[in-house]
């Protein structure tokens, strides 16, 4: 079967959605291919309630909270997507049969969900500041107005404190910041104390912006304080690319194609046939366009390109942040019950920034700790499980978490390979490399010593740090570098895939260097942009 | 496969040892359930460990606290992490998880049960050292 588009989008995640939506905005035909795994198990269960209340109340709450395999009861966390809730186990389900990926040094977690690996994004936005776009490989200029046009499409909320240079520097497009639960509160207001001895070692802290609305928009409501951000999306004020997919296929311009792996591409002068395999009949499709983007992620978009020319080079270049989390204690909130109406989302940021240039900036995201259950704590502790229950009904109200992203940039040891494997799914298989050299694990240590140090006086006592394994933060980039010179296996940098005429690529594949700060919001008004650039080169 | 009837006692000793409180049927059958679904094996030091913790909470409380420093991934505490997870996720037992005002007073107790947890190591490493010699 053949089926004839002006433009195909491969890949529904955070990309694609963005870019899908600009081009339907643009009045052009457009179609999405996509495996699009959805959650069949639990959308419908979990009722439309607080967490407290249903805690209290429900009595098939084991089904969700569990799991209904009880795989929400992790003993062994060895394996990629182990940290996600039941409800959102379907982001990384069948990854392994169709997208196989083995490594010892590198675990990344990839998704072929609707909505990609954004159904399970912390929501934190970050306006990246312009020399971190250079080193990317950005214009400041013409990302400033796609971060807007971002902004204004998904709804985010955030403050004008002293976090914003990091995250929200001059977005106009900002609804007004959430309400702070009390145990970030109490950082906040130890920050206010110690503000001006944090400052000059260049620890400054703030609100996060996130893409969390506060105020109605589209039809979805604001944030209700339900506490159950990790578990469902009833009230869908924070956004996930689902959303923007759902919208889009009330559009007639607008098809969305379901069960399709996409293997390769082949440019000719009619157009463009993107080749197919069916994950319900094994069958292979051809779908034909004038133009096509891809936005499966870096790693899909790697192994699309590799297949496309034939294999000429099989390692490509990756760059992933490093990430570690430390618990702390919180001593003044011992002993205290946590408010009923909360989010569990990261809503304080601190940030590293010792030469104050806003490069090379460290990041420590801070959440509490409630709605992932207690057992999970528990389990972390060296004692006996009936004493650990005890001790930790005491301590959790003071358990605070700072998520530790580095920024990273790539390097010889650092890459991905394609190899052939008849048993899969696709006749091939994705390896990789991860290893820091002894410099950059020093760095990496060195900032995160600085960073324990700004929680201690901050009032948090770390207890530990945990350190991930590479792939961990979910944060990848840099597979076909943006360059100039239209090399193979490079990015132009209005995101053409050099050697092709008509084949764009949206997601992180041509960013060459990863700031701390997440990048899911650059990556959408990047897409935004390279959609636009299709278009104009139409 | 073990019969249900064996997990559901087995329920009742766990929820006893873990909460100090009889356990209702609803939490004992979502145990079943579970034992059923996970299919955990044990080895035959395992089995004797496990045949120990169920003469008794207290015994279970010993060979816990030893397993938890020694040897943290024994199967024999992965049926008891289950049941402090079915626990947890019920709105029978809910006050013996979410936070709460706590007294200044609490702390003390706290203090206690730190002191316990270290007592039930040592002996526990004892009963568990005995029933490696004799499984071996």
């Amino acid at each position: 079967m053949q089926l004839t588009h002006d433009y195909i989008i491969v890949g529904s995640g955070a990309t694609g959605a963005i870019a899908a939506h600009s081009l339907i905005e643009a009045g052009v035909n457009v179609a999405m291919l996509d495996v699009g795994i959805e959650d069949e198990q639990y959308k419908e269960i979990i009722p439309n309630k607080d967490f407290i209340s249903i805690r209290k109340e429900e009595k098939q709450q084991h089904e969700y909270f569990l799991g209904k395999q009880f795989e929400g009861i992790p003993w062994e966390m060895s394996k990629v997507g182990s940290q996600l809730t039941p409800p959102r186990n379907f982001l990384t389900r069948f990854a392994e049969k169709y997208i196989p990926f083995e490594s010892d040094s590198f675990k990344p977690m990839e998704s072929i969900a609707k909505g990609g690996l954004g159904g399970g994004w912390g929501l934190g936005c970050y306006v990246f500041s312009k020399p971190e776009l250079e080193a990317i490989g950005l214009k400041e200029s013409e990302m400033m107005k796609a971060y807007e046009a971002v902004a204004a499409n998904i709804g985010i909320s955030g403050a004008k404190d002293d976090g914003s240079p990091y995250c929200l520097r001059d977005l106009q497009n900002v609804m007004p910041v959430s309400e702070l639960e009390q145990n970030l509160n109490g950082v906040f207001s130890a920050y206010d104390k110690q503000k001006n001895s944090l400052n000059s070692k260049g620890v400054f802290l703030g609100r996060s912006a996130l893409a969390l609305l506060t105020k109605e928009k589209d039809g979805r409501s604001a944030v209700q304080y339900k506490d159950m951000d990790f578990w469902s999306d009833k009230d869908r004020s924070s956004y996930r690319s689902w959303m923007t997919i759902d919208q889009l296929k009330g559009r007639p311009n607008f098809s969305y194609h379901k069960n399709c792996l996409v293997l390769k591409f082949v440019e000719h002068n009619a157009g463009i046939d993107v080749i197919v395999k069916r994950t319900d009949t094994n069958e292979e499709q051809i779908f034909t366009c004038k133009k096509l983007i891809l936005a499966p992620g870096v790693l899909g978009t790697a192994r699309i390109v590799i297949r496309s020319f034939d294999h000429k080079k099989d390692q490509l270049p990756v760059i992933c942040n490093p990430y570690c989390y430390i618990p702390t204690l919180q001593w003044r909130m011992l002993g205290k019950e946590i408010e009923q109406n909360k989010t569990s989302l990261g809503q304080l940021v601190l940030y590293l920034d010792e030469k104050k240039d806003n490069f090379d900036v460290g990041m420590a995201a801070l959440f509490s700790y409630r709605s992932l259950l207690l057992f999970k704590l528990i389990k972390e502790t060296p004692l006996n499980f009936a004493d650990a229950r005890i001790i930790m009904q005491y301590l959790q109200s003071s358990f605070t978490i700072a998520g530790i992203h580095h920024p990273e940039k790539g390097s010889s040891t650092k890459f991905i390979r394609m190899m052939k494997n008849a048993n899969t799914f696709t006749g091939d298989i994705l390896t990789g490399q991860y290893i820091l050299s002894d410099q950059e694990i020093k760095t990496n240590e060195l900032r995160e010593r600085k960073i324990r140090a700004a929680l201690r006086k901050l009032g948090c006592q770390p207890l530990k740090t945990v350190h991930t394994p590479h792939g961990g933060s979910i944060h990848y980039a840099g597979t076909l570098p943006f360059n100039s010179y239209g090399e193979e296996f490079t990015l132009y940098p209005n995101g053409k895939l050099a050697g092709t005429k008509n084949v764009f690529v949206a997601d992180g594949s041509g960013f060459n260097y990863l700031p701390a700060k997440g990048l899911t919001f650059t990556l959408m008004a990047n897409a935004y942009n390279v959609a636009k650039n299709a278009l104009k080169n139409e | 496969m073990e019969n249900k009837s064996v997990f559901i006692f087995e329920a009742g000793q766990i929820g006893n040892y873990l909460l100090g409180t009889a356990i209702q049927d609803p939490e004992k059958n979502t145990y079943a359930e579970a034992m059923q679904k996970l299919n955990i094996q044990f080895s035959d030091y395992e089995q004797m460990l496990w045949s120990s913790m169920m003469k008794g909470k207290r015994r279970m409380a010993f060979i816990d606290a030893a397993l938890a420093l020694k040897d943290p991934n024994n199967n024999t505490r992965r049926k008891i992490f289950t049941m402090l997870a079915i626990l947890e996720a019920s709105p029978n037992y809910t006050s013996y998880f979410l936070s709460r005002k706590f007294s200044i007073f609490y702390l003390l107790k706290i203090i206690v049960v730190g002191i316990r947890a270290v007592a039930r190591v040592v002996v526990g490493m004892v009963i568990v050292k005995n029933i490696k010699r004799k499984c071996s």
